[in-house]
């Protein structure tokens, strides 16, 4: 299929579940269950990387080094995505690239067909949530099996992840034990973890078994050795990535590291950010097909590499340092608003500040237009993230973009989506009043002297507040008072 | 999809054509303090015990014996192994209840097998990493990459003359930037997940028990 036949308009389900924000968070914040499934999830993943990252020397050095690395890729970004194909290509794993997520579903989908693949099993893969690859896939009988164990929780659910690193937090054992009473043939009920996971282990075994493809993401990609690095702790991203005979992964193009070295330090931080722990159960390195004379592995290895607004991101120096993250969720654990509204009240496909901040590029800012605005800027997960991306001013910058006036320089999608007239009338009103000290005076004056005119509900301001009282005096006239009084004495 | 391609490219390049890459900042990694072997391997194995690891030491003749003990705790009778590979000898002084199984077929053929009558299977390791109780998979045509996945109970045998500070030291004093192999897993402890309400459980996927036989002579 050639890109001209590829709409690339076509936008992807989130949009409409990201416009819906308000109602969503409404629905989600009046859900005691939900609330607590979060709360509860929450103080657990803060707990735990409290206690991995207990040295703050250790911590604050790996932070700055890790930002440098990943700061220091996206500069050669473009070389080392060309040196990363140039590898993976000598080392016989074919490398294809997609502009939207239309074009990386194509893909994979005729990579599949070529090859006559009826099933598939997948590792847990943000990216391919991106594109809605299960949707697609299925549409074309190709059925998709989703094997990390909180994935395949939320697929059975017809949910998709409200965590990007555990997919199925907002859902406690019991709502899981009725989901595989539905579900799952031969179920015997249990609210027990261990047994809830074996269960689902029997089931997806067979399936790994039988698989004709094996879908994953990918950690890093690292493109002095064209080796693909996948962190995990089931093992089910090895079954995929091992057990069929054909292994395709997708990820962002802004996962390439340059140099094998530059993965310890990213690793560690990545894993105790997430999860606090030392290291996952399995890191998996990848760096060819089968070769002659070995008796597992794939034949053939695809790696597709989506840009879906990432080189958007990319063409503005500030919004750039959206691309240094590493996805270890670290910032929505520690984020008020998401330890409230859950993770599918966002409507996106990655919820939290860190999907606060990388939405907006994927879906435009028209569909996304509140999200920015949803933060305190209490600043926690600027604070955690350990990259450094500033999201907190990130979150602002974004603020601006959705409000600036037509013909200004284009720097993303959908921005001055959020522009009302009202709203810009209003304030170059106070611009101008603030600019000129005879006018700022004299409507001050007005304003103290009219307060009884202040109206006691003021929208949606008054909904949980009471309505500010302007003072009798303004502090000019206080202080000149103050002044003279002193004089005079 | 070489427009696609050609796009990303030229869009991104044009956004960096100026680049100076000797302006870049240093890069510092954090010192961590020196540590003698014995705080290394007391490292090693608090890290894959706290991860559900069983951790066995022992010396290179006792291998078949404890395998054997091991096997028969668990009413296992059978084990996969892979030839010709540097254990290959003390994995075959196993005692002679122990049907022994050697991993010299085409996986593709033999799949139902492999995942249904195997209960064991055992590796050897390249090497290991203190730092974060890690054990390096390098599998190779004898010991292939689903010997050590497959079966729900995985031994390991890591000779504790292996062992490295560090993943860094590592990869470094390895050069492994100059070659690495089809896959090269590091494994911390057995497969686990804590998917369902924040709660640890073993046997996600990959094996249920993790028994590191540890050399150390
Ligand atoms: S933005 Fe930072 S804290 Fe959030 S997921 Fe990305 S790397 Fe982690």
């Amino acid at each position: 299929m050639s890109v001209d036949q590829v709409n690339p308009n076509d936008e992807s389900k989130y949009a409409a579940s990201a416009r819906a924000f308000r109602d969503n968070v409404s629905r989600d914040l009046a859900n005691d269950e939900l609330r607590s499934n979060f709360r509860g999830a929450m103080d657990y993943l803060v707990d735990k990387r409290k206690t991995a990252l207990s040295d703050s020397d250790e911590l604050e050095t790996l932070r700055e080094q890790c930002k440098l690395i990943k700061q220091r890729c996206l500069v050669k970004l473009p070389h080392l995505l060309e040196a990363l194909e140039e590898k993976l290509t000598a080392n016989g794993i074919k490398v294809h690239w997609a502009e939207t997520i239309t074009e990386a579903n194509e893909i994979i989908a005729e990579i599949i067909e070529s090859k006559n693949g009826k099933t598939v099993v997948k590792g847990k893969s943000m990216v391919s949530e991106e594109t809605a690859l299960n949707d697609h896939l299925e549409s074309r009988d190709i059925e998709c099996l989703e094997s990390d164990m909180g994935e395949y929780i939320v697929q059975l659910a017809k949910e998709h992840p409200s965590h990007i690193i555990m997919p199925a937090i907002h859902q406690n054992k019991k709502q899981v034990a009725d989901l595989f009473a539905k579900n799952i043939e031969g179920f015997e009920h249990t609210t027990d973890v261990d047994a809830l996971i074996q269960q689902g282990r029997n089931v997806l075994r067979d399936k790994f078994c039988n698989a004709d493809v094996g879908v994953s993401g990918v950690n890093f990609a690292v493109a002095e050795t064209g080796t693909l690095c996948l962190v995990e702790n089931e093992g089910n991203g090895r079954m995929c990535t091992t057990v069929p005979d054909l292994h395709i992964a997708i990820t962002g193009i802004e996962k390439v590291v340059e140099h094998l070295s530059d993965v310890p330090p990213l690793l560690s931080l990545l894993t105790r950010s997430a999860t606090g722990q030392a290291i996952s159960t399995y890191f998996n390195m990848i760096s060819h097909p089968r070769q002659q004379d070995e008796k597992d592995g794939p034949g053939e290895v695809h790696l597709v590499l989506l840009d879906n607004g990432r080189s958007q991101m990319y063409s503005d120096d500030e919004l750039r340092q959206t691309l240094q993250c590493i996805r270890c969720g670290a910032c929505m654990n520690h984020c008020p608003v998401y330890t409230r509204i859950g993770g599918h009240a966002y409507g996106t496909v990655y919820p939290g500040p860190i999907g606060k901040i990388v939405s907006p590029h994927m879906l435009g800012l028209e569909a996304t237009t509140n999200l920015p605005t949803a933060s305190s800027l209490c600043g926690a997960c600027g604070e955690v993230c350990p990259v450094k991306i500033p999201i907190p001013k990130l979150l602002l910058r974004l603020r601006q973009e959705s409000v600036k006036p037509k013909g200004a320089p284009q720097v993303m999608k959908g921005q001055g989506s959020g522009r009302k007239t009202s709203e810009a009338f209003i304030w170059s009103v106070w611009s101008m009043i603030h600019k000129q000290p005879l006018f700022y005076r004299t409507s001050m004056w007005f304003a103290t002297r009219l307060r009884f005119l202040m109206p006691k509900k003021l929208g949606a301001w008054t909904v949980a507040r009471s309505a500010p009282k302007l003072a009798p005096k303004t502090l000019h006239e206080r202080i000149k008072e103050r002044e003279q009084a002193a004089k005079g004495k | 999809m070489t427009s696609a391609r050609n796009n990303i490219l030229s869009k991104l390049k044009s956004q960096v054509k100026d680049a100076d890459y000797s302006k870049l900042p240093a890069e510092q990694g954090f010192n961590y303090p020196q540590q003698s072997f014995s705080e290394q391997l007391e490292q090693f194995i608090t890290h894959l015990e706290n991860n559900h690891a069983q951790i066995i030491k022992l010396t290179r003749a006792e291998i078949g014996k404890v395998i054997t003990q091991e096997l028969a705790a668990r009413n296992i009778t059978s084990l996969l192994y892979g030839d010709n590979s540097q254990y290959t000898q003390d994995i075959e002084q196993s005692d002679s209840s122990i049907t022994l199984n050697k991993y010299s077929f085409d996986f593709a053929q033999h799949k139902e097998r492999l995942f249904n009558d195997t209960p064991a299977g055992v590796t050897g390791s390249r090497c290991a990493i203190a730092q974060t109780g890690s054990i390096v998979l390098w599998p190779t045509p004898d010991e292939p990459r689903t010997l050590s996945l497959v079966p729900p109970v995985h031994f390991v045998i890591v000779d504790a003359k292996t062992l490295y500070p560090s993943f860094g030291d590592l990869i470094e004093q390895q050069q492994w930037a100059d070659k690495l192999p089809t896959n090269a897993v590091l494994v911390s402890g057995p497969s686990k997940t804590a998917d369902i309400q924040q709660t640890l459980a073993y046997g996600a996927h990959g094996p249920k028990e993790l028994i590191v036989l540890l050399l150390n002579s």
